[in-house]
């Protein structure tokens, strides 16, 4: 393993309007690494993820991605950049009226001809590598049903095997179980920390449970009206560091 | 009265002052009143003779002759020929429209716009180019298919080429602005997820939006495929050949039989068209009523189910079987008329379009033109008003008695009424009104006005009936579908407190249906207005006469001036229109 964070984020800061989305905020993600990062809604969890993927820019301070400072990147590399980096988000954002197979496979975009994108919505092909990922996620029997047939833990394995299939060296899960039931949210976490610990790849996972943040993760990066409140291995945080984080001011 | 704890409170208070009443839209309505009355002594009824008493003999002939239409097998053989070919510029025109449609929607889709341009770091640098492109789009779209009919005409000849350039063009460019919004309109989660794991703009369209688009693409492109028979027929009128050809043919020849063999084999087909159309949008869900919108797409009045219901029903047959006929239609459509494609670009093609630019230019307009020119700009927009105005006035009578759930007995207005004979009439009006409303729009615009110059004399009068008739049965079927739509609470609980049918209808269906019968009025008017240059052509008058008169002695440079006359009336129009439905919104 290299020493290169493959996440860096440097005195950022990011605006909305009037509202200050993220303030200052520097942290560095290595390689392998499963950080989760915890906060109220609001804290700015979401914004750092969308920075992390390269869909937001920075207003202030620099994020470097594998050593490379995103702002700074033409369209081409910035997309070589995000294909190696998956991002699962909270409403799954599959395509309902479209086979399993599809949405499996169109992690694979950045890498196939234009041609074999065409040809394979009609003849659907890779369908080795999308069932592999699928059983991989546990749903291997899915592969050409519809989408929207499926439950929403089902279509979060299917988002989750998007990814797979992109092969990343990051995944970033934005909210990934806000929207399923207690019974589904685990397993689907613990679906993520196996993968993670299996393949090596660094996870950064957003969490408004902070159990599971503390079951599931290594390291907890608490936020709060955007700015970093704590930032410290799973074992070293305290009731009292959770509490800062929820606490109401008057 | 009750008198109790609210009252004292009230009885200090003032009473609130009424709102003013000049206000945007109570200045529209006089303006479009003082329109409406300029636009009716443009008639010039009182100054010169009307309507042309020899005619009525003629007319009498011509209804007599329905029922004997000419059954002989040799016409009837030129008939199903005459059918087939405008069939196939119909569905050659729209497959091609579909295909520049399609194209040109990644041009004006917002969507796309955002993901090609770095707005990462510029969230609106986008804009201007969008704008741009959708301005561009509004030109073809702007220009009506008979117009663009003559212009191919002239370069290609009397070629199918030309009839499907005709349909395939404006209606490409009305195809590239709905396939743009079905794009955009689309939840963009999907796409916005693969833009960020680094798939190109296209792959990801093609994977996260166009699954989604794609049952509301292929409904409308079967709604077009009824806009383009009727505009086939039009074209067929210029020369192109088929039923639209043979109609006028047999009416130059005065062989009313003729006419009416020709006239039966277009309503069979108008009919069909419509219901396989309907039938397969129903089934997908998506009511997007015909001919809502020949030019303008209605933006934010389609009650329909769209998003959320993604896609259509799994499996169904008739959807398969449809897009499969589809796809064989086109093939033998091919097949049959056989376009000479190689014509675009033969030599030949070039020399006259290079010819035709030659003598449209320099463009020359002298005082005495001008005067002309203005004259029959304002006669083609009295035209178009009173046509309007015609459409909507018989929209409004025909509308409720041709609705499912007014007058049928135990529906809302005959709600408790007795008598057996009070049921049937119900019964009686819906069918009739359903299909007076039925043979309005079958038949086209040129047509109506064809027959209507045997008893008038050329003119406004009728040019705005011919585009009155055929528009109100378009409108008159919105309207009627609209109320079939409406919510029905408000005078069920009117009807509950024992108000009067009158007072009922005036406080519990009026205020609901108004605001869309405006809004579809004031889109038929600009879709009209359009329509104006069809009926001139066949004699009835305004611009589209002087345009007839100066094509057949080869004034192409009077054209192109009439022609731009015609487009600067057309967008003023759509302007005004969408101004005065702002007002009333």
């Amino acid at each position: 393993m290299t020493d290169t964070p493959i996440f860096e984020l440097n005195n950022v800061s990011k605006q909305f309007g009037n509202t200050a989305a993220l303030q200052g905020v520097s942290l560095r993600v290595m390689p392998g690494e499963r950080v989760a990062l915890v906060g109220p809604s609001g804290a700015g969890k979401s914004t750092l993820i969308n920075l992390l993927n390269g869909s937001l820019l920075p207003d202030q301070g620099e994020v470097r991605v594998m050593g490379q400072d995103l702002a700074r990147l033409g369209t081409r590399k910035l997309r070589a950049i995000q294909r190696r980096v998956g991002t699962v988000h909270q409403q799954f954002d599959l395509v309902g009226n479209l086979r399993v197979i599809h949405n499996v496979n169109a992690g694979r975009l950045g890498d196939w001809p234009l041609w074999k994108a065409v040809a394979s919505l009609i003849y659907p092909l890779n369908t080795q590598a999308a069932f592999d990922a699928l059983t991989q996620v546990g749903i291997p029997e899915k592969l050409y049903e519809r989408t929207d047939q499926l439950s929403g833990g089902q279509q979060q394995r299917v988002a989750l095997a998007r990814v797979l299939i992109q092969n990343p060296a990051a995944i970033l899960a934005d909210e990934p179980i806000s929207s399923l039931d207690p019974g589904r949210s685990r397993e689907i976490m613990d679906l993520f920390g196996a993968l993670s610990q299996q393949t090596g790849k660094t996870l950064v996972v957003s969490l408004h449970a902070f159990e599971y943040a503390l079951s599931h993760t290594d390291r907890l990066i608490g936020l709060r009206r955007g700015r970093v409140v704590f930032d410290a291995p799973a074992a070293e945080v305290t009731p009292a560091m959770a509490q800062s984080l929820y606490r109401i001011e008057v | 009265m009750a008198r109790g704890l609210l009252t004292p409170a009230a009885a200090t208070a003032t009473v609130p002052a009424r709102p003013r009443q000049l206000n945007s839209r109570t200045a529209w309505t006089t303006a479009l009143l003082l329109l409406l009355i300029w636009s009716l002594a443009q008639l010039g009824i009182g100054d010169r003779r009307l309507v042309n008493p020899g005619g009525i003999t003629q007319v009498t002939q011509f209804v007599a002759a329905a029922f004997q239409p000419d059954l002989s097998a040799q016409f009837l053989r030129l008939t199903f020929e005459a059918t087939l070919v405008t069939v196939g510029y119909a569905v050659l025109g729209t497959f091609l429209s579909l295909i520049l449609g399609f194209a040109g929607s990644l041009l004006v889709s917002e969507t796309m716009w955002k993901a090609w341009m770095p707005t990462r770091r510029r969230p609106t640098l986008y804009r201007a180019p969008w704008a741009v492109s959708r301005g561009l789009l509004a030109i073809p779209r702007g220009i009506h298919e008979v117009i663009w009919g003559l212009f191919f005409v002239i370069i290609l000849g009397l070629d199918p080429l030309a009839a499907i350039l005709a349909i395939a063009i404006p209606f490409g460019a009305i195809v590239a602005k709905v396939f743009a919004e079905a794009i955009d309109d689309a939840p963009h989660e999907p796409f916005d997820a693969l833009i960020t794991s680094g798939a190109s703009p296209f792959k990801a369209l093609l994977y996260g939006l166009l699954p989604q688009a794609l049952p509301d693409m292929i409904s409308y492109a079967f709604y077009r495929l009824e806009c383009s028979i009727r505009a086939s027929v039009v074209l067929g009128m210029i020369g192109a050949g088929g039923l639209g050809y043979e109609i006028l043919l047999s009416f130059q020849t005065l062989n009313y039989n003729e006419m009416w063999t020709l006239f039966y084999a277009l309503f069979a087909l108008c009919a069909l068209t419509d219901l396989w159309s309907s039938v397969l949008r129903q089934r997908m869900g998506r009511m997007v009523t015909c001919t809502t919108s020949d030019a303008t797409p209605i933006e934010g009045l389609a009650e329909l189910p769209r998003r959320g219901q993604a896609g259509a029903p799994q499996g169904d047959r008739f959807i398969s079987g449809s897009l499969i006929a589809a796809g064989a239609l086109t093939v033998l459509s091919f097949w049959y008329i056989d376009p000479t494609i190689s014509k675009l670009w033969a030599p030949k093609t070039l020399t006259l379009l290079a010819g035709l630019i030659d003598d449209v230019f320099p463009l020359s307009l002298t005082l005495p033109q001008l005067t002309v020119l203005l004259k029959l700009s304002g006669q083609t927009l009295a035209m178009s008003v009173l046509a309007t105005g015609f459409a909507a006035v018989g929209g409004l009578f025909l509308a409720f008695p041709a609705a499912r759930n007014f007058a049928l007995p135990g529906k809302l207005m005959a709600a408790g009424s007795k008598g057996r004979a009070r049921r049937w009439l119900g019964w009686i009006m819906l069918v009739f009104t359903r299909g007076l409303l039925l043979v309005q729009r079958a038949i086209p615009s040129p047509v109506w006005a064809l027959m209507l110059l045997f008893v008038f004399f050329p003119g406004v009068l009728p040019g705005a009936l011919a585009l009155g008739i055929y528009n109100l049965g378009v409108l008159g079927r919105l309207m009627a579908e609209s109320v079939e739509n409406m919510d029905e609470r408000p005078l069920r609980s009117l009807q509950a407190l024992g108000t009067g049918r009158v007072r009922a209808f005036l406080y519990g269906v009026l205020p609901l249906t108004a605001p869309r019968f405006t809004a579809y009025t004031l889109y038929r008017w600009e879709i009209v207005i359009r329509e104006t240059v069809v009926v001139g052509l066949v004699g009835a008058g305004g611009l589209g006469r002087l345009l007839a008169e100066q094509l057949s002695s080869f004034d192409y440079s009077g054209v192109a001036v009439t022609l731009l006359f015609y487009i600067a009336l057309t967008f003023m129009v759509d302007l005004a229109s969408a101004s005065i439905r702002k007002a009333y919104r």
